[in-house]
């Protein structure tokens, strides 16, 4: 059962808050997923869950009972002949929120809710799988949600990844070079070209170190 | 009409002035494309082609509604 709502009516009394919802829940119906303020989308999803309850028992009384709560024919016929056969697999959850952003002029926080039509997957075990696919749904979510800035994220890694490679190749030659070349500076001081490129050689080490580190 | 009966003083108006503040909100830092991106959180986002034309709003990998 829905948890009643504090605070005051939506529109300015109870009848109006009545008519508001109904039309809202009409509009979702006719159209599938509209566009409103968060606080209405939240206050239009137990009514119209409750109406697509009774689309899925699909009789005479129900269909009365749908009609006088919506007055609306054209979105009580959608419902109970295009809506209900799509949601009859499925247990609940017949709507979905989604936060959209602040609107232009009044600042008001807006949502999409929407009609969950797409086909239900179905989860090994019924009880136990109620259990087991929350967390798997957590995990799940979160990698769907951001793909792009993972897949950004494990390419910075495999680039630094690779360039710290490719510093710590590069030095450890350049070092034995370096070692090599103090040796040879230490043997054979008058060969002036030699020594100019062991100066050279032992630049490019430095270089490299300061690099490594 | 009713009218103040005494003058709010320099000390009150500072002190009802100083306790109206600003309130950081909470963002969540992603990395797109290589750049860094704050974004409210539970929020859908706006998907822009290459020369930063708003498509449609996007959340969770699913299309959610148009801009």
């Amino acid at each position: 059962m829905p948890k009643p709502t504090k605070g005051p009516r939506l529109g300015g009394g109870p009848a109006h808050e009545r008519l508001l919802l109904a039309n809202l829940v009409s509009a979702l119906f006719t159209h599938k997923s509209i566009k409103t303020t968060e606080t209405k989308a939240k206050r239009m999803r137990p009514l119209a869950e409750r109406m697509v309850t009774f689309a899925k028992r699909g009789d005479l009384h129900a269909r009365r009972r749908v009609l006088s709560a919506l007055g609306n024919k054209e979105a009580v016929h959608i419902l109970f002949t295009e809506i209900a056969p799509l949601l009859a697999e499925r247990e609940g959850g017949y709507t979905r929120i989604t936060k959209l952003g602040f609107r232009k002029g009044d600042n008001a926080p807006m949502a999409q809710i929407e009609l969950v039509l797409e086909p239900v997957t179905k989860t090994p075990s019924a009880k136990k799988a109620t259990a087991a696919a929350a967390p798997k749904a957590t995990q799940t979510a979160p990698p769907a949600a951001a793909p792009v800035a993972t897949e950004v994220v494990a390419d910075e890694t495999s680039v630094e990844e690779v360039a710290v490679d490719e510093v710590v190749v590069d030095a450890a030659p350049a070092e034995v070079v370096a070692e090599a070349a103090v040796e040879e500076v230490a043997a054979d001081d008058a060969a002036t070209e030699e020594a100019a490129a062991d100066e050279a050689a032992t630049e490019e080490a430095t270089d490299a170190e300061k690099a490594a580190e | 009409m009713a009218v103040p009966k005494r003058k709010s003083s320099r000390s009150r108006t500072n002190h009802r002035r100083s306790a109206w503040k600003a309130e950081a909100p909470t963002l969540v830092k992603t990395i797109e494309n290589g750049k860094v991106v704050y974004s409210l959180p539970h929020r859908a986002k706006v998907v822009e082609d290459s020369a930063g034309t708003p498509l449609f709003m996007e959340y969770k990998g699913r299309k959610v509604a148009d801009v």
